[in-house]
Parts: C-alpha cells; structure tokens; sequence
C-alpha cells in the first residue's frame, strides 16, 4: 500500500507487543483473566500432519482447552520436530502415527486439527468426521468443489463441529475494527476493496528426505521432493490463491458480509522462479460480486514493497488492514485528517505511560510501543491461540464458530475459479 | 457468521488470557503530537464517538494554536497589540481561567513567556542560548499582570509592546476536556485520553497510569490509577537546549527569564485536563515549595515531582479523590 510519509509514519508507530504486559484491565471492570479448567476437562486432542503449519497450530494450543494426545505425519522427521514444541511448552509428550487413520482407531480423542496438504483434506477430513471427530482444518477448505461439498455433507450428517482455520476471524485488531469500523458503519458505501500479499523470495522449501531410503509414493508423491514442496504443483496445491487470497479473501467476505463472488477474472504465470514449479509466482485477479461490489487480489513474489495489506474503500472513508497487525482508518473528505485505530498492549500493565510532551515527529513518542522484531509472529500467533481454543469451546459446549463449513466455502470456491481463471488467463464464472 | 467472543467464552470458558490485557487506541496527529482515545477491547463500538472526539481536537487546535493565522488566538494577538481585542465566548473563558491561574501559582504559569521562549528558539525547536540582553528584552514584553483582561466588553489588551498570547499545554489539556465532553455527549463514559504523553484524562474507572521515570536507573516514577481525572506531566529530560556544554531545560521561568532547575518531571492531578497541564508547568518551575502551596490551598489537587539529585520515589503533595498513587 503506497501511503505518504506521514501515514507511513503514523502507521509504523503503531501496533502491539501483543503478549506483553500485565493484565491491567481486570481492575477496569473486565472479566478475570485467569484461565479456569473446563468443565468436562481440555479436548482431547489429535494432530494429522505436523508439517511447518501443523507445528505452528501446535505451539498454540493452550492447555486450559485441549490436550495433544497422538500425532500423525508420514514424515517421521516433522514427528521429531513436533515432540520438541510440546517439549518447550512443557506439555506431555503425544504417541506418534504414520497412519492417521491408525490414532483414529487407537486413540480415545474427541476432535482431530488437520494440517496437509491441500489435496488431502476433504479425504482425510470426511473419514474423520465419519468416525465422530470433530474437525479444525487448516485453511484452505478443499483442492476442489467436490472435496468440499463432501466434507459440508459429513459435517451436517455427523452433527460434529467443522471449522477452517483462518486466523484473522480470531485476530483482536480484525474484531476490534469489524466492531468499531465496520459495523458502525464509518465507511459508509464499499464498492471496491484491495488485497494484496507481496513478498520477494523463493517460495520453494529447502530440505533433505528423512532417510535415504524413504519412499512417499503410497501417499501419492512420487519423489521427496513433490511432498515437500507440494504447494508448488497443481496435483496437490492451488498456488498463491489457496496459501495467501483465501486468507484476506476471507476477512473481506466477514467485513463486507458478503458470500461468494459471481465471477473472477485471473491471470498469473510462473516468471521469476523458472525452476520446473507449476504453481504461479505472481498472480493477479478481480473478482465480481452483486451490487457493484468487486475485489481485487494480487501476489507476487518479486517485490515485497508493498507488503500485504486489505484495504477497504468507502464512500465515508477507507479502512486499511495492513500486515495483519494495525488497522488505519481515512476519512473521505471532510478534515483529511487520518485516524489509526489499533488494538495493542497496555505496556508494563498501565494504559498510558506518561511524560514530557512528545512531539508527533518523535519515532518514540507514542504511547503505543513501537513494533519490536518478530512481533508480529506474536501477534498471529495470539490469534490462532484464540483460534485452537475457540475451536475447543465449541467442542465442549457447541459454541458457534467463526468460519465454518458455510464461509469456508465461499472463500475456497472463490480461489479454485480464479486459480482455474489464471491458468488459462481468463474470465470464470463462480 | 460473526459472534462475539462473550458467546464463544461464558458457558465454560474465561476468556484466554491473551485476549483482556488490550485497549483499542484511536488517535491522530493534532496539536503537533499524538492524539489519542484509549477504549477498552470491549467499547470498540465506540470507535465512531472516539473519532469524532478526535475532530473536536482538530477544532480546538484550530481555535488557540499561534502557529496558524487564522486562528481565534493569532487574531487577538495581532488585534490585542493595537488595541481592545473582543475574543470569541469560548476564547475568553479560557483567557480569564490563565489569568487566575497566573495569580495563583504566584506567576509560574504564564500564557505571555512566548517571547522568552522564542529567543531561547524553543518555539522551532532550534534550541539556542541567548544574550542576557536578548532575555531581558524579552522579558520586558511578558507578565500576564499586563494583560487587561475585560469580562464587561470581553475582550484583552496587552499592556505592553511585543506582548503575545500562547495557551501551551493548557491548550492541549483543554482539547482533551472537549473530547471527553464529546465522548459523553455520544454516550461514551470510559476511556482514556492522552494527548503527547503529557496530557491524560480517565473517564471513567481506575485507569493505570504509568509516569516515566527522568531517571534510566527506575521503570517508572510512580503509577497512578485515575478514575474521572486528570493527569499533566512536565520535564526538561527530553526536550532541552546544551549550549558551552551547560544542559538547558526547555521549560523557561517567566519569573527570571531562564530554564526552570531543581525538578525533573512535575505532574499534577485535577479534574480536568487544562487545570492538570497549567499546574504541571508550574509546579516544575515553582518546584516543591509552590506544589506544596497550592495544593494546601487548593482541595482536589496532587502533585508529584521527581526532583535532580535524588534518586528516590516521587514527592506528593495534597490528593485528589480520583487518583491512587502506587510506587
């Protein structure tokens, strides 16, 4: 997002030592912060595929509301790096499972978080439901329409709960700006909104098989290669638009509460990184929706100036959501004057620190704290810890959540067409 | 499908703990600082009334500040020079509450000492030692005692050549008074205003509030827990002038023309923002004996002052019924 100075600055001096800080606001009349055991004990939890993304969800399940009980992985090497988190986390170790199926047969578990690839999920999601799990699957849905119609179906069929993981649905500064902006209704009429997700670098994963003889044919990858870098091929992956689009696509569907486009137009190609990938570095596309509404979506992988950001633009004004950690809000017309809204810490537990006058111009002069290295990890990272525990409250009590099979939908039919739409660089109905 | 997190947790969940220790913060440059509105996580539906409190600082900063011509104030400078000056209601009111606070601070605060802050470059923050000439000339055209302050006509006259009006801090406390009126207006009773660090006001209950410490060697002065209160904080820690290696604060004493010594960081509690932020000039000039004086005199009014060379906890002086101080 090209912003002037002035909004870079009034940006940058932003967001949020999310973790840090002590509960302050217990004494400003909210409820106690302290987790209570839950009635009925933490979910019993099953881990399927704990590759990078797998490992992530695990690192944030809170104690209070589940219990890793068993993990699968055909890839005994991520197992290895999965027993080291709930080691650091102090959490007793879980029994390990090359088969899924085999921990759903041996392991007395309630709800499964599922974490492979995207190919897999409607098949390995839908036996799970089948068999009484409940389900968090990583975003997104299913490869394919046909994948999730399937898993809707076995959702409803089994009465268990489905739920697909997009951690801005749990993000406090995506609440906090959906309550104050969006539902206020500050920005008035949106006929447009822009997403974008710009990085520079290599998408493709270095990484050694975990032994010389190891063989993931019978999972359906033909070398190590294929299963380790599979969001780089078709068979198994839907590119950027899966990985990145489906993530803000998302959001904008909850803050424009609007369902699925009509049609998308897409175009992309493979044009920095000629190494034999299929899946598109740089893709570009617009999406249509009724009443004027359209989106547009870009990634590429050759630039990360414009780093990642949704913007959502008003006839009352313009909120931006930018690198999922600080939401700037614009007025249309009247004083210009940029207002930012962002949800952050109360540092060393007070919510201001006060002192001398601090001029605007002083980098170090807000009361928010100035965004310290690796924060934002932090902050995505409280989110999906929200996200894994609301997932486990709706397990326990059957608490409505925030992206099921419904939303997920939407969002997922939406990447499929476009990245079909950008293969052949064309215009899609969806 | 949106619900709140309220339904997700009530049944047989608290709220994970990651998700109370936050405040939404609306803020904007004005005033030439970071203007802001603290809410709870749990009042981001106030946002809209935070924003429109935030354009009510625009209004006030374009009311008093003497950095734009057009301004009410720039306007009674010029016209107040050659002459009786009628001043706008609002204006005015402002004009005759400095005027008392000059007396009563014993001439420590003192909306006229823009001319000695300007030859000692304070006003562009181009930092300079100047003349004793220069100081004295610039203290010939200063002293609010000069300024004829007429409720009958409503308007000023300045008594002396050169003279000129600046509200200051005052200014930036009564921005934030206005905000809280407009936030109260919109149905808003809770959250926190701070404007530049230096300026706060809690409405509503107990809000922490840290003072920053002058000294690296403590976290924090003190903290205060506010509740329908205001807080105003002056220094020279961060601001000053260093001239033939002599550290100059940037608050002068309009009483001897020279920066104000002997108190690191003065802060005052009242009950409103322009009262917190004309005292806390004050205090820091007038150091611990003016404290001291006029919170004696004044019921509802607490100071707390860090002063050089000593290394401990604050001073404080009176109370305030809406404030709690905590070490």
């Amino acid at each position: 997002m090209i912003l002037t100075p002035e909004q870079r600055a009034l940006g940058r001096r932003n967001f949020m030592k999310a973790l840090v800080g002590t509960p302050a606001l217990a004494t400003l009349g909210a409820a106690s912060a302290k987790p209570e055991p839950v009635r009925g004990g933490p979910v019993r939890l099953g881990f399927i595929g704990v590759g990078g993304q797998g490992r992530a969800l695990l690192g944030q399940v809170s104690p209070a509301f589940g219990e890793v009980k068993a993990m699968a992985d055909i890839n005994p090497a991520s197992l290895a790096k999965a027993d080291e988190i709930l080691a650091q986390r102090k959490q007793p170790p879980a029994r390990h499972y090359v088969e899924w199926k085999d921990m759903l047969e041996h392991e007395p578990i309630e709800a499964v978080v599922v974490a492979v690839p995207l190919w897999a999920h409607a098949d390995v999601v839908v036996p799970c439901l089948e068999a009484g799990q409940h389900v968090l699957c990583e975003k997104m849905m299913a490869w394919d329409l046909d994948g999730c119609g399937r898993m809707k179906a076995a959702a409803i069929k089994a009465n268990r709960v489905l739920e697909i993981g997009y951690q801005r649905n749990y993000s406090p500064i995506y609440e906090s700006a959906y309550a104050g902006v969006i539902r206020q209704g500050l920005l008035g009429d949106v006929y447009h909104a822009r997403l974008a997700w710009h990085r520079n670098g290599n998408w493709r994963r270095a990484g050694d098989p975990p032994s010389k003889d190891y063989d993931p044919s019978r999972w359906g990858y033909p070398d190590f290669e294929h299963l380790w870098n599979w969001r780089l091929y078709w068979k198994y992956s839907r590119g950027l638009f899966a990985e990145l689009c489906s993530h803000q696509l998302n959001a904008a569907h909850w803050f424009l509460g609007t369902s699925a486009p009509t049609s998308v137009h897409a175009t992309g190609g493979v044009h920095r990184y000629t190494d034999g990938r299929e899946a598109h570095d740089h893709i570009y596309s617009m999406f249509e929706y009724p009443k004027g509404l359209t989106v547009t979506f870009s990634s590429i992988e050759s630039s990360a100036f414009e780093q990642r950001y949704e913007a959502f633009f008003g006839t009352k004004g313009t909120l931006v959501m930018f690198n999922e950690s600080e939401a700037l809000l614009f007025d249309e017309g009247g004083t210009g004057a940029a207002t930012g809204v962002d949800v952050s810490g109360t540092p060393g537990g007070a919510g201001v620190e006060a002192s001398e006058t601090k001029p605007a111009h002083n980098a170090t002069a807000a009361n928010a704290p100035a965004r310290a290295a690796g924060e934002m990890d932090a902050t995505r990272a409280s989110a999906t810890e929200l996200e894994i525990s609301a997932f486990c409250s709706a397990v326990r009590t059957g608490s409505p959540l925030k992206c099921g099979p419904d939303r997920a939908f939407d969002s997922a039919r939406a990447c499929i067409a476009a990245c079909e739409a950008a293969k052949a660089s064309t215009k899609l109905p969806v | 499908m949106t619900i709140s997190r309220r339904a997700l947790f009530t049944l047989d969940f608290d709220r994970p703990p990651a998700s109370i220790d936050r405040l939404v913060r609306v803020h904007r440059t004005a005033m030439a600082c970071r203007v802001e509105v603290a809410l709870h996580e749990c009042d981001a539906r106030h946002v809209a009334a935070a924003r429109d409190a935030l354009d009510e600082a625009d209004r006030v900063e374009a009311l008093l500040t003497v950095f734009r011509e057009s301004s009410e104030l720039s306007r009674v400078n010029r016209e107040g020079a050659a002459g009786a000056a009628g001043v706008d209601p609002e204006v005015f009111g402002l004009l005759q509450r400095c005027a008392q606070l000059y007396l009563d601070t014993d001439g420590a605060f003192d909306i006229t000492s823009s001319p000695l802050s300007r030859c000692w470059g304070l006003l562009t923050r181009e930092g300079r030692l100047p003349s004793t000439g220069e100081i004295e000339a610039a203290r010939a055209c200063i002293g609010m005692l000069h300024v004829d302050v007429d409720a009958t006509t409503r308007s000023v006259r300045f008594g002396r050549d050169g003279m000129a009006l600046n509200l200051n801090a005052f200014g930036k406390g009564y921005a934030l008074d206005c905000m809280a009126a407009t936030l109260r207006a919109r149905g808003t009773d809770r959250a926190l205003l701070s404007a530049g660090s230096s300026s706060v006001l809690a409405m509503g209950g107990a809000w922490p509030v840290d003072i920053r410490s002058p000294l690296s060697s403590r976290p924090r002065l003190a903290r205060v827990r506010l509740a329908g209160a205001a807080l105003g904080t002056s220094g020279a820690g961060e601001q000053f002038v260093i001239a033939d290696g002599v550290r100059y604060g940037h608050v002068i004493d309009p009483r001897s023309g020279m920066p104000a010594t002997g108190v690191l960081s003065a802060s005052a509690v009242a009950a409103d923002a322009a009262t917190a932020d004309a005292l806390s000039t004050a205090f820091l000039i007038g150091g611990p004996a003016l404290a001291r004086c006029y919170c004696e005199s004044h019921r509802g009014t607490m100071a707390l002052l860090a002063l050089d060379g000593c290394d401990f906890g604050p001073l404080v002086f009176g109370a305030h019924p809406g404030a709690t101080v905590e070490n």
